[in-house]
């Protein structure tokens, strides 16, 4: 639960932050997921970041740093991050996820 | 050259990642160009992730090699769990889908005044920044009777294809009872847990057809990477079949004899059924050729922009670069070249630089279903790079944890060949 709210707190914060900023930092944090996750959905034994929301992701890669959710590879990658860099990739993924399904 | 259109980019999934990136210059302003030297995994992903950034740079990407065969998984491939031809990559993805100008020849040497790379076969190109990547060379100077003919009988397999297939065959064609001997270099080299992964996965290979085989690893240091991974394993799975001799107990590895076959260090002389001879490492040798490495053999670098310390313009990626406390590895060199090209784009089109964000993933195989991983990040620091932070699998792990990292482990391959060839079917 509270890691819904600060997520969903986040998300309020960086309302304000230009589009074009956003896209363009998403996009160079995103590159750093690309070397392990596919982006076709088709991941095999690497969880999916497809299909998510916004929120959901933010909350997952939290999840992650807190290891409220086990995985030694993902939190060495969200401890790098700071929140508004969770926000802004998470945010890039689901827009372009939006972007991209049928 | 260009055949990337915005309808053709945008079509593909993996490439609306990139498709965000950077800032555009003017239509009417004159393209930028960045010449990159080597086709590996440093190179094609900086390639890819500046074409990526900036629409208006024109980038050429020079590699002999009509196909890359990775390093990684090679191992896989010498226990015959795999074939070399599925560790094969082109580069057509990276011409057709992201307009790369891609040059099958050798650079030759790289002029840093008239700002022109000169290929083996004559042509001059010109160039607004280089980016290196050459990968490794070998200093068979260090270890006497071990040079580049001794290859073709005794491989280094540090290099994926030929050399790999030639060990391979030498394993299939050895008799059961015969002695493998690996000879593990020094440090700093290509992939510190590789070797010990060589010798888990041929270990696999024997326990299933030459049951009576041993392998005897002389190495050149005291301890090696990860090494309770490895010693808990080996005593699991191929218990008495893997002897690790240090530097300290044999006095260090003196000569190779390739006629004998066999290995002089200090104390003994070990003679092999098969042997593999992992030499010392050093930048390759275009690096050594233009005015890149230092003393210690490696290309110091500019720990935000990979440009090279000792020639303004020129960055170098992977392998070959000296950076801090990053380990050589595919996936350093495909973390670095994303910065290196972030960089570069952000030079050439005054846009806003950022401060890279740097990992190391890798995972090793000690049988085909138990894998072990390790994951670590990154930050420039006081003029190089620093370990923010470090984790690595644990010996007291479950076998379902292990068997799933051996799964995870093959979803990586594919996801991150693509990331780099642009193997994508998306
Ligand atoms: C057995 C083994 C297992 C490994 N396993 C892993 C693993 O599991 N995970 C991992 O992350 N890493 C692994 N590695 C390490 C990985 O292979 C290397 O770190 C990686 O290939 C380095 O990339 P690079 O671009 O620096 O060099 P390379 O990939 O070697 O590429 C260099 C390229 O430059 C080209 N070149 C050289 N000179 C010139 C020139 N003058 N002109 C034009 N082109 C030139 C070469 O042809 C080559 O294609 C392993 C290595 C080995 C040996």
């Amino acid at each position: 639960m509270i890691a819904v709210s600060v997520a969903a707190g986040f998300l309020m914060i960086l309302a304000d932050r230009g589009q074009a900023a956003d896209r363009d930092d998403g996009a160079k944090l995103a590159a750093m997921c690309t070397s392990c996750h596919r982006l076709d959905g088709g991941d095999g034994s690497i969880p999916t970041i497809l299909g998510m929301s916004p929120e959901m992701l933010t909350r997952a890669m939290l999840a992650y740093r807190s290891r409220e959710r086990p995985s030694h590879i993902m939190r060495a990658v969200t401890l790098s991050l700071s929140d508004e860099e969770i926000v802004i990739v998470a945010r890039y993924l689901a827009a372009l996820n939006k972007q991209v399904r049928p | 050259m260009k055949s990337w259109t915005r309808r053709e980019f945008g079509r593909s999934t993996g490439a609306m990642v990139l498709a965000g990136l950077g800032p555009r210059l003017a239509a009417s302003e004159s393209k930028a160009r960045v010449v990159v030297v080597g086709g590996g995994i440093g190179g094609a992903t900086a390639a890819k992730y500046l074409a990526a950034s900036a629409r208006t740079i024109e980038i050429t990407l020079v590699e002999p090699n009509p196909n890359y065969t990775t390093c990684f998984f090679s191992n896989l491939y010498l226990a015959g769990l795999c074939s070399l031809e599925s560790l094969t990559h082109g580069y057509k993805t990276l011409a057709q889908r992201y307009g790369i100008n891609v040059i099958h020849d050798s650079v030759a040497a790289v002029d840093p005044v008239a700002k022109t790379v000169g290929l083996k076969s004559g042509p001059k190109l010109p160039y607004d920044r280089v980016v290196v990547a050459p990968g490794i060379a070998f200093n068979y100077g260090a270890l006497a009777g071990y040079d580049e003919a001794a290859t073709q009988v005794i491989p280094h397999a540090w290099n994926a294809g030929l050399q790999t297939q030639l060990l391979r065959r030498q394993l299939e064609s050895m008799e059961d009872g015969g002695v493998f001997v690996l000879v593990a270099p020094p440090n700093p080299f290509r992939c510190p847990p590789a070797p010990y992964e060589r010798a888990s996965l041929v270990a696999y290979y024997f326990k299933q057809h030459k049951p009576r085989s041993r392998i005897l690893i002389l190495d050149a240091k005291d301890s090696f990477n990860a090494q309770d991974l490895f010693l808990d394993a080996w005593e699991r799975h191929y218990r008495g079949m893997i002897e690790w001799l240090p530097a300290q107990f044999t006095g260090g590895i003196k000569a190779i004899d390739v006629k004998e076959r066999s290995v002089k260090t200090a104390s003994e002389t070990f003679k092999a059924a098969v042997a593999n001879v992992i030499p010392p490492q050093m930048a390759g040798q275009f690096a050594q050729q233009n005015g890149l490495v230092d003393q210690s053999g490696w290309c110091p670098i500019d720990p935000i922009t990979f440009e090279s310390k000792l020639q303004p313009g020129i960055h170098v990626v992977g392998d070959a670069s000296s950076a801090g406390d990053m380990p050589k590895s595919a996936f350093v060199a495909n973390s670095q070249a994303k910065a290196c090209a972030f960089a570069i784009a952000a030079a050439l089109t005054g846009s806003e630089r950022k401060s890279p964000h740097l990992f190391n993933t890798c995972y090793t195989f000690l049988s085909p279903d138990d894998a072990v991983s390790n994951a670590i990040s990154f930050k420039p620091a006081a003029g190089t790079i620093k370990i923010v932070d470090n984790f690595v699998s644990q010996v007291q792990e479950s076998a379902e944890t292990r068997h799933r990292a051996a799964r995870e482990a093959q979803s990586w391959y594919t996801a991150f060949t693509r990331d780099t060839f642009g193997y994508a079917a998306f």
